[in-house]
């Protein structure tokens, strides 16, 4: 079991559960997981997106198994690729991301460390992030550590522009849930040790008060929601250290070969 | 139609655009090819990184390249950071954009994608305007027209129609795009044309290439090779 992958998924798991939006768009099993526990938290019809043109799939969270995971045996309609792009300019849609970057002005970066076109370090490329992040779209920036390579001042390459005040955006690690308001990000509340991951990357300016509540674990129905939709703790891979996550994900890819991706 | 594959593709040269369906570890067919191409693959994974190897790539066209859960992509980050080709940078809307500009014929189309980011610096595709209604700004993405598009599909049925139950990708807006389009498939089925994923419209040839997408994977009938996925993403193809 995963202290951290409970709480990092529980916290978006309530998000979810509590944002209104129809559509969620699932990028990993921690998010999989999440979704599915967020169903079970009283959005029992929202729609969990496992692609561009599978807007409303039938995922479970797993490693291996590809689109059988992650679209499932019944898969709603087909849409059009342009449609995930309308759901998100229409604030309609939600979707949970890991930039490589994330700065104090709500910025992105998946291109690359140094400067645009001449990366010293070359990361996958924009991806979606130029899109989500230019929408009223709840985004969710959703980081396995509180890290201050991942959390700075300023990005190396803008891939999602600054957002717009009115489009909520949150940001999930170890540390605890921070939200981006026109003064910078604020903590809501703070996981144990929280405080001082927060003062270790001291690049996103996070604003922590004197009243931040701090939470040890999630809430007793979300973390039965979580298990219920995650039974074998595959959303605990995403958490682990290197060598941890090698031994999960082992473990995981022979249960689902087996047959036992359910 | 159906025939070898090589007779359909036909003569590929330098500077050829051909672009590749699928997305990540997902239905990339695998097909020898000619160098110095230019390669669009809307999202790149081992189609990206076997064409490098094979150095078949002068220009790459895409929003992203990756081997997801096995990590990032060596022979790509190799290029880029050594700028042994070119890399045009696109975000998903904005290359989708770009290719419905190319299906409808148009010079380019509007989007919000891209506006307020460094991809114009790094993409002379894209061009930051005014919307000619409202002087609201705009990113004008030029037109996208792949001279073939070259997809893989679980299904083909008895007219020609393509059937993809997972996720189409962005393999429904290539084949609108692309001067022409070849499709491979695992198997050929008896399906009701009313469900298939790309009608045979869209469609300049298909041919039978069971294993095509291999090392990634074809929902339901083939998954991915992770252990060769593993193997490319430590630097070294099988």
């Amino acid at each position: 079991m995963s202290g951290a992958a409970d709480l990092v998924a529980g916290a978006l798991a309530e998000e979810i559960a509590a944002s209104g939006i129809r559509v969620f768009a699932a990028t990993s099993p921690l998010t999989v997981a999440a979704a599915l526990a967020a169903r079970r938290l009283g959005r029992p019809d929202l729609a969990i997106a496992g692609g561009f043109t599978r807007l409303d799939a039938d995922p479970q969270p797993a490693l291996t198994l590809g689109e059988q995971g992650l679209v499932g045996a019944r898969p709603g309609p087909r849409e059009g690729i342009g449609d995930v792009f309308a759901l998100l300019a229409r604030g309609a849609a939600g979707v949970a991301v890991a930039p490589a970057q994330l700065d104090a002005r709500g910025r992105t970066n998946l291109s690359g460390i140094g400067p645009p076109g001449a990366p010293r370090t070359a990361l996958p490329g924009t991806r979606g992030l130029a899109d989500n992040n230019d929408t009223p779209a709840r985004v969710w920036y959703v980081l396995p550590a509180h890290s201050p390579r991942t959390l700075v001042e300023a990005v190396d390459v803008v891939s999602g522009p600054a957002p717009g005040l009115a489009a909520p955006r949150r940001l999930i690690t170890p540390a605890g849930l921070f939200d981006l308001t026109e003064a910078g990000w604020t903590a809501l509340w703070l996981a144990a040790g929280g405080r001082e991951l927060v003062d270790g990357a001291p690049g996103l300016g996070v604003t922590v008060s004197d009243g931040t509540p701090e939470r040890a674990a999630p809430p007793a129905p979300v973390l039965a929601a979580l298990r219920e939709a995650d039974p074998h703790d595959v959303r605990a891979v995403e958490m682990a250290d290197r060598a941890q996550a090698g031994a999960l994900w082992a473990e995981h890819a022979r249960r689902e070969a087996a047959g036992a991706g359910g | 139609m159906t025939a070898g594959l090589d007779d359909l593709i036909g003569p590929l040269s330098a500077g050829s655009v051909v672009a590749v369906g699928g997305a990540g570890l997902v239905r990339k067919p695998m097909a020898a090819s000619a160098r110095d191409l230019v390669v669009v693959s809307f999202l790149g994974g081992v189609d990206v990184e076997l064409l490098l190897e094979a150095g078949c790539v002068a220009e790459l066209h895409s929003a992203g390249v990756s081997l997801d859960a096995a990590g990032l992509a060596p022979r790509f980050r190799a290029a880029r950071e050594g700028g042994t080709i070119s890399f045009v940078e696109w975000s998903e809307g904005s290359l989708v954009a770009s290719l419905e500009a190319g299906a409808r014929r148009l010079d380019s189309a509007l989007t919000r994608s891209g506006l307020g980011t460094d991809l114009p610096a790094v993409n002379p595709w894209l061009r930051e305007t005014a919307d000619p209604h409202t002087g609201a700004p705009v990113m004008a993405a030029r037109a996208l027209v792949p001279d073939l598009a070259l997809l893989h599909v679980p299904w083909v049925d008895d007219r020609g129609n393509a059937h993809v139950p997972g996720d189409l990708a962005a393999d429904g807006l290539l084949a609108r795009a692309a001067r022409r389009t070849v499709v491979t498939y695992e198997e050929r089925r008896d399906l009701d044309p009313a469900d298939a994923a790309i009608s045979r419209v869209w469609i300049d040839a298909t041919a039978h290439a069971p294993g095509g997408s291999l090392p990634s994977s074809c929902h339901p009938l083939v998954r991915a090779d992770l252990a060769e996925v593993g193997r490319i993403a430590a630097g070294s193809a099988g």
